[in-house]
This record gives C-alpha cells, sequence and structure tokens, in this order.
C-alpha cells in the first residue's frame, strides 16, 4: 500500500501542528487552568521519555534555543524534521513530487531501532534532569 | 479503505470540545464560585459529550467527525459500532493515555491509522463517501 506522504512527512506536519498549539499554549493554560500532565509522573513521581515536550515546544515557538534544549531537545529535532519535511509535503501537494517509495523492511527495522534508541536517550536525559540519576 | 488522517481527526475532536467548552465558559462566567449554576451547565455538558461520543459516535459519526466527513466503523464489519461500543472504545482510550499520550500519535504512522483504543476495539476511522 502507497502512502500519499511518508512516516517522516507526516511526523513534519505534526510538528506544524505542535509549533501551532506552542504559540498559544501559554494563553490557553492561563486563560483555562488546563495543562497536559505527564501520567507516569502524576503517579509515580518518575519522568517519562517525553516529559519537558510541552515546555521545550513552548520554549522554541517563543525563541527560546536554549531553554528548549535543557528542557527536552527531542523539540529541537522535531523543529528539524518539520522544516526538512515541509518543502517536500509542499511539491507532493502541488503534484511536483511523485508518492513516497515504501521503506524496505530492513529500513523500516533499523528506523525503529533508531525510535527506541532515541526514546531511551530522552528518558536518560528526563530522569537525569529531574534528579533520578 | 480511505483512512482519516490524524490532523483530520484532531479537527474533528476539536470540534466535539467546541459545545462543551463554550458551556463550561458560561457557567464559569455565570458562576465564578463554582456553585449551583457552574455545576447546571457542567452536568448539561457532560450530558452533550455523552450524546456526542457515544450515542452519535455509535451511530457512525460525532459532531466533529461528520463535520470534517468522517465515519467511525467497525474494522470488519464496515458498519458503526453501537453506543455501548463506542463507550468501551472511550475507555480504551485510558490506554492511549496512559503512555503519555503517544497512542493518540499512532495515526501518524500507522498502516490503518489507528489508536491503540482503535486496535483493542477493531475500529477505523475512515473519510466518509
Amino acid at each position: 500500500m502507497r502512502r500519499q506522504y511518508s512516516i517522516p512527512e507526516r511526523l513534519g506536519g505534526f510538528g506544524i501542528a505542535v509549533a501551532g498549539a506552542a504559540a498559544v499554549w501559554p494563553a490557553f493554560t492561563a486563560g483555562t487552568g488546563l495543562g497536559l500532565p505527564c501520567p507516569l509522573r502524576w503517579m509515580t513521581g518518575i519522568p517519562c521519555p517525553f516529559c519537558g515536550l510541552t515546555t521545550a515546544a513552548v520554549d522554541l515557538a517563543h525563541g527560546r534555543l536554549l531553554a528548549s534544549l535543557a528542557d527536552n531537545p527531542a523539540a529541537l529535532a522535531l523543529a528539524i524534521l518539520t522544516v526538512v519535511t515541509v518543502p517536500l509535503i509542499v511539491l507532493r501537494q502541488l503534484g511536483l513530487a511523485a508518492t513516497p517509495v515504501p521503506w524496505s523492511a530492513r529500513t523500516r527495522r533499523r528506523t525503529q531501532v533508531a525510535a527506541i534508541a532515541a526514546a531511551a536517550a530522552s528518558w536518560l536525559f528526563q530522569l537525569h534532569r529531574f534528579g533520578f540519576v | 479503505m480511505n483512512y482519516a488522517s490524524w490532523i483530520q481527526r484532531v479537527g474533528a475532536t476539536i470540534v466535539d470540545a467546541i459545545p462543551f467548552a463554550i458551556l463550561a465558559g458560561i457557567g464559569g462566567a455565570a458562576d465564578s464560585d463554582m456553585g449551583a449554576v457552574f455545576w447546571i451547565f457542567y452536568l448539561i455538558g457532560v450530558v452533550y459529550l455523552i450524546f456526542n461520543r457515544w450515542y452519535l459516535g455509535g451511530q457512525g459519526a460525532t459532531i466533529g467527525k461528520k463535520a470534517l466527513g468522517l465515519r467511525l466503523i467497525g474494522e470488519q464489519s464496515g458498519q458503526p459500532i453501537g453506543t455501548a461500543m463506542a463507550f468501551v472504545r472511550d475507555i480504551c482510550h485510558f490506554v492511549d493515555s496512559i503512555i503519555c499520550y503517544i497512542g493518540y500519535l499512532f495515526p501518524l504512522w500507522d498502516a490503518k491509522r489507528q489508536t491503540i483504543a482503535d486496535k483493542i476495539v477493531k475500529t477505523v476511522v475512515i473519510k466518509a463517501a
């Protein structure tokens, strides 16, 4: 089954949504009192690999690069992916780029391993950030 | 099958949330001390959520999904899943949430654009013809 957009492109599209949400997040939380608590940290006190992403995204959306990196470097990684993939998405929308070629099983497997490794690294980062290691 | 994209599903969820947000906002504005008036509006909002997500959703599309031209159907049957299963599906969204909400991002890379809740109750969200 050929996908219209590759997974990195879809993640790039997700990055656009995150950028938009991050721009208005402070006003939203201030106005409603709502937030996005980490279930793991809420229940156990231990941060998850994705803790700090909301704060990091808000920092990045407001130009605070170093603060964003200190919260969670994955936000910057997503931003880079977004910048790289958005032109490709535009080209596909305009019909100027062919539908993406499916990855081989080996490439998919390697990508899954890389994603798990990145999540593990992020978890270590958050555990260190919260003083657990 | 023409599966709904992640952003379409997010859009539908936002549209679904608007009436509840309006009701809660009116209740909060009318009664900032969270007295009886606030709770009346809040309960009306909860009734709306139940009607929208479980009854209408069980019929195939919540208000939000209808607005975006989406349908919720059983993966095997191709038919709406009914009120009871729509309720069960919402309970299963607990799994999507408990892993730091990553379950809600599954439609970004899943072949059938399913959340974990969708996989548990075997549903898919498609673009209505």
